[in-house]
């Protein structure tokens, strides 16, 4: 965590909604600004459960609001963002993709030098050959089905000369080797380890957000991007949401303990929540005595007090109120 | 605890796994205690560890910085496991090219179980209108985004066939997509907001089937209508059960013995309808339940009501074929906390309208501790099938001319409780709230009281 990290994050902005997938960013927004969201999206080497969850981080309106008035994020339009790649683009991507897997073959090629290859009889790998024939032409057939690309244009693609390959367009070949990953399509028919990037801005070339970033409400609001707060209510939750956050604490959506926030002291990986807040929109707001009772015997029973937290639109100014249960006899 | 301060490296020891056995004890009612990554393996071997512990508050004056270093080797360890990437085998990927303008994914190459359960054939005439309609898998868009994000599938963005002709792009069927983009262009087509994604993502993550209630197309497979549980008797048995009911009530004229609880006797052909619930049945002047109409009446131009059920789901073990499903599990809405109030008495009329009658709770039998055990050894010893007793003909006879003996040999059906089937209700509907990356769920159901009355 270091501090030289501090730069301004770009929040990237899709269906009104603002995502982190740096996990960069999200250190930097958690550590150097107290700004937590919540993880939604699947790990991938535990993909079956939903305690640990992975990027995207999707962040509270009011967080959003809060980063952008401090002008330590900006907002991006990431549809748009996703450019549609040149040619050249995608050609070097490609090639970027068959070094890699070639480096990969050639790492486990060294590990075990032909344990594999001495194994094999020759009938094994006769058969293998065919296998792996019967299975090309099937393939062939499926893309020729597919009706996007032409017999002699497949061709191509298939057997495009590499910078390695002796460049012969061979049919399905009686007696290619089959040790030699020379050419692409061998390589890709090999078996290599691939991975789905994550993150657009760290894997495509293509991705850039000039012209499309946003660093105030406003011109994200022109834009259509971003509409958060629009009325009283959603005024009042990012007055609240800020003023807590100045005075130090950490907030969480609260939800699930009937409030609007969880009021943490620290950082909510260590430590537990001290107060559920609910926002009040205006001083004049009518406030029934069973919410009192419930909220403070909702508090009681999960160990934190209700924190009322009114506010004046007007004077731009948030006054707190906590219930606890008084415990007498 | 102090051993932290020697080891002060994020990587999962060996001697964890007692740590966490201990805190197994530990394990505390908080919900918003959140999980614990340093004790996530970064691994191969999936393993998921427990809630760990929180400090109450840090200290003001600094402390003796114990809790900074605690405080970092808990965020390092949720940013490792956060940075693992998605790595898969390339013998065990399958690859999809997402076409924006119909927003579906077409599945080049299938791989791996998750196809079983996603994913449906369509009849599409590519290019030229000319060639003939071929099928092909296709994912929707939360099908799709789901096994993205999993790492199970590499999907490309369609990009025009003469474009990926240029030399050096084999392999390729369109431009690569990440994760991110996946999510940024998919999420907000047909009906998937980032709520509804959120949902079907927590749902197949535990394994459930999710599919789509109101199918996008003809061509997605919709699931089999909810079977009526009215159980129609056949001849046979109709007869039977009337010339029972004759037997019983004739036998019971002579040995009915007087019961305390009920002391009204209940005989058809002199006073009709003498029973409790009859008579009160008839002092009823207003109507109850819920098979009488709503006395609000819809107004023909509101908006849609958002209380519409979308996501039909099947339990891991319900038997699930893709391309006939069958009656969902559960039927669930998914609204959005920040934009959706409480549904309406008359939203949830209408939802409950189309859902099913569900059966009864079964009641449990309750087990004397010894009794269980015995139960537990003997289904494990021979589980297949117990040989029913047979009765032999005499006792047959018997059962057949007194039917009240007949019912003390097997044990007669339990009445149901009727607080539980009060609690469980009639009709069930499953609400997914989310707020900001949190969900919930409640399920709302249909009372049945007008069954029960107390008295």
């Amino acid at each position: 965590m270091a501090t030289s990290l501090t730069r301004v994050v770009e929040l990237r902005v899709s269906n009104h909604k603002a995502y982190v997938w740096d996990v960069d960013d999200i250190a930097i927004l958690r550590a150097e600004h107290h700004i937590c969201g919540v993880l939604t999206g699947t790990l991938p080497h535990v993909s079956q459960q939903n305690v640990f969850l992975g990027p995207p981080l999707i962040l509270l309106p009011e967080e959003v609001v809060l980063l952008v008035q401090k002008e330590f994020a900006v907002l991006v339009d990431d549809p748009i963002a996703h450019h549609t790649p040149s040619t050249s683009k995608l050609r070097r991507w490609n090639s970027d993709r068959l070094v890699s897997i070639r480096a990969q073959m050639g790492a486990v090629e060294s590990k075990e030098p032909n344990k594999k290859a001495e194994s094999l009889s020759e009938e094994a790998l006769r058969k293998r050959r065919e296998r792996e024939e019967t299975k090309a032409a099937a393939a062939r057939a499926k893309a020729l089905a597919e009706g996007n690309t032409e017999e002699s244009t497949l061709q191509d693609n298939l057997f495009s000369p590499s910078p390695s390959s002796s460049a012969t367009p061979v049919p399905p070949a009686v007696d290619e080797r089959p040790a030699t990953p020379a050419t692409s399509a061998n390589l890709l028919g090999s078996l290599y380890t691939v991975t789905i990037p994550a993150s657009s801005p760290a894997s495509l070339p293509w991705y850039s957000s000039d012209g499309l970033t946003y660093s105030t409400l406003e011109s994200a609001k022109e834009a259509g991007i971003w509409t958060y707060p629009s009325d009283l209510h959603e005024r009042a939750k990012c007055g609240v949401f800020r003023d807590l956050w100045e005075n130090g604490f950490y907030m969480g959506g609260g939800i699930r303990f009937g409030g609007d926030f969880l009021i943490y002291p620290g950082d909510p990986l260590r430590y537990h929540s001290h107060f559920v807040g609910t926002v009040i929109d205006s001083p004049t707001a009518a406030l029934m005595p069973m919410e009192i009772v419930a909220h403070g015997r909702l508090g009681t029973a999960t160990k934190k007090a209700h924190l009322l937290c009114g506010w004046d639109d007007e004077k731009q100014e948030v006054s707190y109120y906590s219930i606890e249960w008084a415990g007498f006899g | 605890m102090d051993d932290y301060l020697e080891l002060p490296s994020a990587n999962a020891e060996p001697s964890k796994l007692d740590e966490i056995r201990e805190d197994e004890d530990l394990s505390s009612e908080d919900e918003d205690e959140g999980p614990d990554w340093t004790k996530l393996p970064i691994s191969v071997r999936p393993v998921i560890p427990k809630r760990g512990e929180k400090d109450f508050e840090p200290i003001v004056q600094g402390g003796s910085g114990y809790q900074q270093h605690v405080l970092n080797r808990a965020r390092t360890a949720m940013l490792d496991a956060l940075r693992m990437p998605r790595t898969i085998s390339s013998k065990g990927i399958s690859y999809g090219i997402w076409h924006p303008e119909i927003a579906r994914v077409h599945v080049t190459t299938a791989r791996g179980t998750h196809f079983t359960s996603m994913g449906h054939s369509v009849a599409r005439a590519e290019g030229n209108s000319t060639q003939r309609a071929l099928k092909r898998l296709e994912l929707l868009p939360e099908e799709a985004l789901y096994l993205v994000e999993r790492g199970s599938l590499f999907c490309w963005k369609y990009v025009e066939s003469s474009l990926l002709n240029a030399p050096g792009l084999d392999g390729m069927e369109g431009s690569p997509m990440t994760v991110q983009q996946t999510f940024a262009e998919m999420i907000g087509r047909e009906d998937l907001t980032p709520e509804k994604y959120q949902v079907y993502a927590y749902l197949r993550r535990l394994g459930y089937v999710v599919t789509r209630t109101k199918p996008p197309t003809s061509a997605y497979p919709q699931a089999a209508p909810f079977k009526t549980r009215i159980h129609r008797l056949s001849l046979l048995e109709r007869m039977y059960s009337s010339i029972r009911s004759l037997i019983t009530s004739f036998v019971g004229l002579f040995s009915r013995s007087l019961n305390g609880w009920r002391p009204i006797r209940h005989i058809p052909w002199l006073h009709h309808n003498m029973d409790y619930p009859s008579i009160f049945k008839n002092l009823r002047f207003l109507h109850s339940g819920h098979s009488v109409p709503l006395h609000e009446k819809k107004k023909s131009d509101q908006p849609p009501s958002p209380y519409e059920i979308f996501f039909n789901v099947y339990k891991p073990a319900t038997p699930f074929k893709k391309t006939t499903p069958p009656a969902p599990d559960f039927s669930m809405v998914v609204v959005n906390a920040r934009t959706t109030p409480m549904p309406t008495l008359s939203e949830l009329t209408d939802l409950f309208e189309i859902l099913p009658e569900l059966p009864p709770p079964v009641p449990r039998r309750r087990l004397a501790f010894v009794e269980q055990k015995e139960q537990r050894s003997t289904t494990a010893a021979n589980s297949p099938s117990q040989p029913i007793p047979q009765l032999s003909f005499l006792g047959r006879l018997i059962t057949w001319i007194y039917p009240r003996a007949a019912s003390q040999i097997p044990e007669p059906p339990r009445k149901p409780n009727p607080f539980a089937v009060l609690k469980a209700g009639k009709k069930l509907v499953i609400v997914a709230v989310v707020d900001a990356g949190t969900t919930s769920f409640f399920g709302f159901r249909q009372g049945m009281f007008e069954e029960f009355p107390m008295a």
